[in-house]
């Protein structure tokens, strides 16, 4: 493998990584828009998506992408249950909010222990077993699998851009993120809107999960490290900016791939820490954030 | 007035007396329970002292932990006695929060929150990183313990429980009056103002970024003792003690508790320490029950557990009057 | 008005310390009446991110007792005594695990405490030391001189992972250059001191490293440098199980066509089905299948394995790790102890496990050690397999000898743990 191809196979690993990274963050960041809760469950939700396909592909032999489906349709679902029941009582209560996320937290985890057995990570056999070989070039590859998330990113992020640039109900979400008071004047339901969001949100965190599942180590405790890079993110992006999660989503992960990559993982988290705190020194409230919270 | 005040007074003395007797009826683990719990206390009320600005941060574990390292590391390599070096780990601390506060406090909200974090956990990461002098990942060991040595006169060995329960409890007292005094002087009367009314503070001439410092270092001055507290005790630190786990617990406390009043971040840790250990049975089942506490508490007392008497007044209040109201209609 | 409304809530919700506190006593544990019964202390994670080391092991040591019990308990002075496991969860905290230790000590009154290791026996090391407990560690490198009952008696981690290196150097020639990759931790560092050490002697030179952090997600720019290194042979060292598998992943997605050796490949046939038969021919590491045939004959001892791991992993499918019978190896070896001490009191039984020779080890004759290392012999250290994976079945090709390794080249390994700063006394 020359030093270009390196490159190349680098690139190509950052763009899989970034796909994945905006597609989770966005879930985040637009809860904490709609609703102002940071919800630390997020990664749990993610964890949820990635069982449950494990159980209905590997361990019942449900076709892959029927499991795919299921399993985002289970996030929404226990999205909406999270909205209804937990978050909103806590409108307006920030910190309410993230205590009731925590215990969600702990309680999804533990759910997938009690269910499923704490041992080693949940295996799940590739559905797809080849490579692309990109370019033709021997030496870069890039499995199907990877080009999957990639994909379903891609479609689940477009479709969200388009549902809040062409349609009525995302101009009203766009509307509540800015500015909830006025939103409500104009006869716009908060509650009707805070539910959408958090059903999308957490479809795209369980779709994230489904189809990272054959990729990644299936743990109850998976979310975590996800949840951090999100936040990371987030913050770099400026709260509450789907715009800006994105832009940040490429950089933090182009960022994190080439220093894995050339330097060492370990060292690519503690640099990423502080080239976001001094960013944060420069930029206090983020790339596109103007609204300071609380 | 008179006779409440001397209901308070009874009461302390009351609940002076039972703690006083506690390491006598007690079991040995249970001793250590209360200790970590002494200092989990001062370690939420120095957490609810920076809160009370209107900035929650993630760092105050890290600190905690910048005094346990500090003063770990005086007597480890030093010839100075655990009584000197644990405030002087205090001073680590504080010291280590004032330079943390000019990035920090350039942000605000959730930013000064995820900021927080990562100036702590990169702090965090440099024990983890740099094995002398920090001892990496495995941290630290036989690290001395306090010591009462007055020669044939009197020789305490402050390691052993009972003891060190003592020197906790009479630490923990007090650091909580001078908390509350903190609180209740004019400096606290600034740290609420500068939360409520952020502007209003400002145009009366009041720089909310400096109180805001003041309460940031003063907390990390009461956190680091209590790092070194730890320290001491258990003769051991690691890394591990300090992460986002036991930092969101501390955040756990405070709000379960209630943020509110000085009593609630106390409260908070007390009775979650209780459930928590009172569960263990449930072994990996334990977290669950845990969170459904959360969720319960947070959901039928927003102002956290400290506000459960007024809303079990407000509902006997309310089944009386709804009594009174009825009984006319009866006769 | 409202202070005193506050103060008043306080001394309420403080006065409830002291009902709390007795209610914790009363958690009921289970005794069995008119029975004589031996406790033992297991005080590891159950909860959290180290769950995954901690409790499939004490699964694996409740299916021990049973296995004990089954056959009338263990012997001791004539009579038979039931075994009962009490269980603490440490949370991988040093802080519950000060705890705990004390609980179950001076609570449970148990006779034999087992650990995973790292920061919790840091933290109560001097704790039992003074209360003269026997404490077991998955962890050799936590040993030392100033703690006599801490014993490393089924788990020798790292120094085992020289055999298949050695095995390397004398039966492939061709192999000149090697890559590690592997998790920043002491179990990832310690490990790659040893692989360092290892290669070393075998004449394998080392060309590229790459250590990474809990929170990587993506394996794949992991491993695209180390193969863009073109080695000979790649070791993940002891990288977790998990990352184990996807690490061996991501080198057949993106056509690496050298050798893999490393310490564990727990659960193959799942990385077998990622990849493939021809890919995986040839992989080494050094933990064969329980149920292994060498693993029932006279050399080795462990009673029962082949029932333990049936028995294992038809109650916890799926949940099959090597600390699910390490923990529980531990007190195979404490068993025969008590029967040569004639008691449970642990000072004795420590003198008694010292005092065996050869020590009894899960994969057969071992000899204590560790003076070299840690200024006290408290490692039961003798022969470790080296497995191979021959046609999609784990083999083991040889039996090495981890001690005449030492013995030969242990000042290698000083000198690599001293440059990764790895603890040792020496």
């Amino acid at each position: 493998m020359t030093d270009l191809e390196l490159i190349l196979q680098t690139i190509i690993n950052s763009l899989i990584f970034s796909s994945f990274n905006a597609l989770f963050a966005v879930g985040l960041v637009l809860i904490f828009g709609i609703m102002q809760v940071v919800n630390f469950a997020h990664g749990a939700i993610y964890m949820v998506g990635a069982f449950s396909t494990w159980y209905l592909y590997s361990e019942n032999g449900v076709p892959f992408f029927v499991a795919i489906i299921l399993s985002t349709l289970l996030c929404a679902a226990l999205g909406l249950f999270m909205e209804r029941v937990l978050f909103r009582p806590m409108r307006g209560n920030l910190f309410g909010g993230l205590i009731v996320s925590v215990g969600m937290l702990f309680i999804l985890e533990v759910l997938s222990v009690y269910l499923f057995g704490q041992g080693l990570m949940k295996n799940i056999t590739p559905y797809f077993r080849e490579s692309w070989h990109v370019f033709g070039i021997e030496s870069i590859t890039v499995a199907h699998s990877r080009l999957l998330v990639f994909a379903v990113a891609t479609f689940i992020l477009g479709g969200f851009w388009l549902f809040m640039t062409r349609t009525r109900l995302g101009w009203a979400m766009k509307a509540c993120a800015q500015n909830p008071e006025a939103a409500a004047l104009q006869g716009i339901s908060i509650g009707k809107i805070s539910m959408l969001a958090m059903v999308i949100s957490a479809a795209m965190a369980g779709a994230g999960g489904a189809v990272m599942a054959p990729l990644v180590r299936i743990t109850p405790h998976m979310g975590s490290p996800v949840l951090i890079t999100a936040f990371i993110i987030m913050i770099v992006g400026g709260m509450g900016s789907i715009e800006g999660a994105l832009i940040a989503a490429f950089a933090y992960s182009f960022f994190h791939t080439f220093v894995t990559t050339y330097i060492g993982g370990e060292i690519a988290t503690i640099l990423g820490l502080v080239l976001m705190l001094m960013f944060l020194i420069v930029k206090p409230t983020g790339l596109m954030g103007e609204r300071e919270s609380v | 007035m008179f006779s409440r005040a001397g209901r308070n007074s009874a009461g302390i003395a009351v609940l002076l007396a039972v703690v006083c007797i506690l390491p006598f009826i007690v079991r040995p683990y249970q001793l250590d329970f209360l200790i970590f719990m002494f200092i989990n206390i001062i370690l939420v009320v120095s957490y609810r002292l920076i809160a009370i600005t209107g900035e929650f941060s993630l760092s105050h574990a890290v600190i905690m932990g910048v005094g346990g390292y500090a003063s770990a590391l005086l007597t480890l390599h030093l010839p100075i006695s655990a009584w000197i070096s644990m405030p002087l780990g205090g001073v680590a601390a504080a010291l280590i929060a004032y330079i943390l506060s000019f990035p920090l406090f350039r942000m605000k909200g959730f930013y000064f929150l995820i900021g927080s974090f990562a100036a702590a956990e990169a702090i965090r990461l440099c024990w983890v990183q740099f094995i002398n002098p920090f001892g990496g990942y495995r941290g630290l060991r036989q690290i001395p313990v306090l010591e009462i040595d007055l020669g044939d006169f009197l020789y305490i060995d402050l390691g052993a429980p009972v003891p060190y329960y003592f020197f906790a409890l009479i630490v923990g007292l007090i650091f909580l009056v001078i908390m509350y005094r903190i609180e209740h002087s004019r400096f606290g009367f600034v740290f609420h103002a500068v939360h409520h009314k952020d502007m209003l503070a400002q145009s009366v001439g009041v720089n909310a970024r400096r109180y805001r410092t003041i309460a940031f270092v003063t907390g990390g001055f009461f956190a680091g003792i209590a790092g070194a507290m730890v320290a001491h005790y258990i003769t051991a630190i690691n890394p591990g003690l300090f992460g986002l786990k036991q930092m969101l617990f501390i955040l756990v406390w405070v709000l379960v508790g209630g943020l509110g009043s000085f009593a609630g971040p106390i409260l908070g840790v007390v009775v979650l320490s209780i459930i928590d250990e009172s569960i263990r049975g449930l072994n990996e089942l334990r977290p669950a029950f845990y969170g459904l506490i959360l969720i319960i508490t947070m959901l039928f007392l927003p102002d956290g557990l400290v506000s459960l008497p007024d809303k079990v007044m407000q509902g006997v209040n309310w089944l009386r009057k709804r009594e009174d109201g009825d009984a006319p209609n009866r006769e | 008005m409202k202070s005193n409304m506050t103060r008043r809530n306080f001394l309420a919700g403080t006065g409830g310390v002291a009902a709390g506190i007795t209610a914790l006593g009363a958690t009921p544990s289970k005794v069995f009446a008119g029975e004589n019964t031996v406790k033992i202390g297991f005080l590891a994670a159950l909860t959290g991110d180290a769950a995954g080391w901690g409790l499939p092991g004490l699964y694996g040591v409740e299916i021990w007792a049973e296995q004990v019990n089954a056959a009338g308990g263990i012997e001791m002075g004539g009579d038979k005594y039931r075994v009962e496991i009490i269980s603490y969860d440490d949370e991988f905290d040093a802080i519950k695990a000060t705890v705990g230790a004390k609980k179950l000590i001076f609570e449970d009154e148990v006779s034999i405490v087992l650990m995973l290791g790292i920061t919790p026996v840091q933290a109560v090391k001097d704790f039992m030391t003074r209360n003269k407990m026997i404490v077991t560690t998955l962890v050799p490198t936590d040993i030392s001189a100033d703690a006599p009952y801490l014993f490393a008696l089924s788990e020798v981690h790292p120094f085992y992972n020289v055999t298949a290196v050695d095995w390397i150097g004398r039966n492939m020639p061709n192999i000149k250059t090697a890559a590690i990759a592997t998790q920043n931790d002491e179990l990832g560092l310690s490990s790659q001191a040893t692989y360092r050490a290892a290669f070393e002697v075998a004449g394998i030179e080392v060309i590229e490293e790459n250590l990474f952090g809990f929170e990587v997600t993506d394996f794949a720019p992991v491993v695209s440098k180390l193969i863009a290194a073109n080695p000979d042979v790649i070791t993940w060292d002891t990288a977790y199980p998990d990352y184990v598998n996807l690490l061996t992943e991501q080198a057949y997605l993106q056509g690496y066509k050298g050798t893999i050796v490393n310490c564990t490949l727990d659960q193959y046939e799942h990385i077998l089905g990622k990849t493939s038969k021809d890919f995986m021919e040839g992989f080494l590491w050094q933990f064969p299948d329980l149920d292994d045939p060498i693993m029932q004959g006279g050399d080795t001892h462990f009673d029962n394995a082949a029932a333990f791991y049936k028995t294992y992993s038809e109650r916890y499918p799926g949940a099959w790790t090597a600390v699910s019978w390490e923990y529980a190896a531990s007190l195979e070896m404490w068993k025969t102890a008590v029967g040569k001490a004639g008691t449970f009191d642990p000072p004795t039984v420590s003198d008694a496990l010292r005092g065996l020779s050869p020590v009894p080890h899960a994969f057969g004759d071992a000899e204590w050690w560790g003076e070299s290392f840690f200024g006290i012999n408290s490692a039961a250290l003798g022969k470790w397999p080296v497995v191979q994976m021959q046609n999609g079945k784990a083999v083991i090709v040889e039996m090495g000898d981890v001690r005449a390794w030492m013995d030969k080249h242990g000042d290698v390994l000083i000198k690599h743990f001293k440059a990764l700063g790895v603890p040792t006394s020496a």
